[in-house]
């Protein structure tokens, strides 16, 4: 399993997964703020579907919005991307992956059991499958490889 | 570098793992959500219940801006077909109206007379109206209606419809709709006292309505909008 040669720096990598995972925060955050004053998300091309899945039951866990799972979840990835070595890119890929598996789970629900969509929700799906592949690339691209030495490659 | 290459091949065999299991995961996750024990897979008409009440405030069983100068009250069971026929053709065009103007609000109180699953399920609309989810329960509940009293209206079924209608905390909804019931037979009586004998029975107060007046049922959405206005 040798590293393909081809691959963006693994800064570059870090800076884009800062980028993404600071947009998923204001994203998560935003969903979080608009349920805890007991409303929903304002859908920008209109409908109710924002609505609609902030006042189902899914759309809280264990009494906690999920939302705020996400906010955990984009943080987690942030801090990753300031981190160098192998903790700091297996973290982060396994945090993706979780948020990704939560986000095809979610999205299944507001298709087929709500029958809603609301579009912060799609938003969130999008970013964090965008930080799965970020994460996944990082990970096969640079694992193994000295944190320093891969700051400094491409 | 043989141990770089090492500890790369260890990392992605580990992240192929995960891959796995969280595959595995989602898989489970979405096949629990969709089984039946519990769950609102069938509910019919969610959306259109939804669209229905959607910006409108609920507190309780009340749906409506809590300053209308008009109080419709419904005596209903949820176990009364007539009483969802109501609920789909003759209500709807005043909550879209009227109620959504603010000039009229309905208030749905319990008069259990089908059978004795009316009882607990009148309860659980009521602690679903606790968590600001009572109209969403009562609509979904007539629109998922099963032939009358015939033994449906089971904790399940009471389950699904909450879920349905959006009720966040589920444990919670469960605990009080045990301690509601002295309330359902609370406004069960008053709906004896005030002489009505079937559902739905429909009663209106206003500025010039003599106290709460009974309606009996109206039977159009053109009769009950008269009422009103004469109470307003």
């Amino acid at each position: 399993m040798s590293r393909p040669t081809s691959f963006p720096s693994e800064w570059t990598l870090q800076r884009l997964i800062a980028f993404v995972a600071a947009l998923g925060v204001g994203v998560a955050t935003y969903i979080a703020i608009a349920d805890s004053g007991g409303g929903a998300p304002v859908c920008i091309a209109g409908g109710s579907g924002c609505q609609t899945v902030a006042d189902s039951s899914y759309s809280h866990l264990l009494g906690v919005n999920v939302a705020v799972f996400g906010i955990v979840g984009y943080l987690l990835l942030l801090a990753s991307a300031f981190l160098v070595g192998d903790a700091a890119r297996f973290g982060g890929f396994v945090v993706a992956l979780g948020g990704f598996g939560f986000s095809v789970y979610l999205t299944y629900i507001e298709v087929f059991k709500i029958e809603a969509i609301c579009q912060w929700c799609v938003a969130s799906a999008v970013l964090m499958t965008i930080l799965f592949l970020l994460s996944a690339t990082r990970l096969i691209g640079y694992a193994g490889a000295e944190g320093e030495l891969a700051a400094d490659a491409g | 570098m043989p141990a770089e290459n090492e500890r790369r091949q260890r990392l992605l065999q580990l992240a192929a793992g995960a891959v796995f299991l969280a595959i595995v995961a989602v898989a489970v996750l979405i096949v629990v959500s969709s089984g039946g024990s519990g769950g609102d897979t069938n509910l019919e008409e969610k959306a259109e219940v939804n669209r229905l009440l959607s910006g409108i405030p609920q507190k309780g069983l009340v749906l409506g801006d809590p300053k209308a100068p008009v109080e419709l009250v419904e005596f209903g069971d949820l176990q009364c077909p007539v009483c969802k026929g109501y609920s789909e053709e003759i209500l709807p065009p005043i909550i879209e109206g009227k109620v959504k103007r603010g000039q009229v609000k309905i208030d749905f109180r319990n008069f259990t007379i089908i059978g004795p699953q009316s009882v607990p399920a009148g309860a659980a609309a009521i602690a679903a109206g606790e968590q600001g989810r009572g109209w969403n329960y009562v609509e979904l509940f007539y629109r998922n209606q099963g032939a009358e009293d015939s033994g449906y209206a089971d904790d399940a079924f009471l389950k699904a419809i909450a879920e349905g209608a959006g009720v966040k905390n589920i444990a919670r909804w469960e605990k009080e709709r045990q301690k509601l019931t002295p309330e359902v037979e609370k406004t069960t009586a008053e709906a004896r006292r005030l002489s009505f004998s079937g559902t739905p029975s429909f009663a209106v107060k206003g500025p010039h309505s003599n106290g709460l007046e009974p309606l009996g049922t109206p039977g159009s959405t053109g009769a009950m909008e008269e009422a009103i206005e004469k109470a307003s």
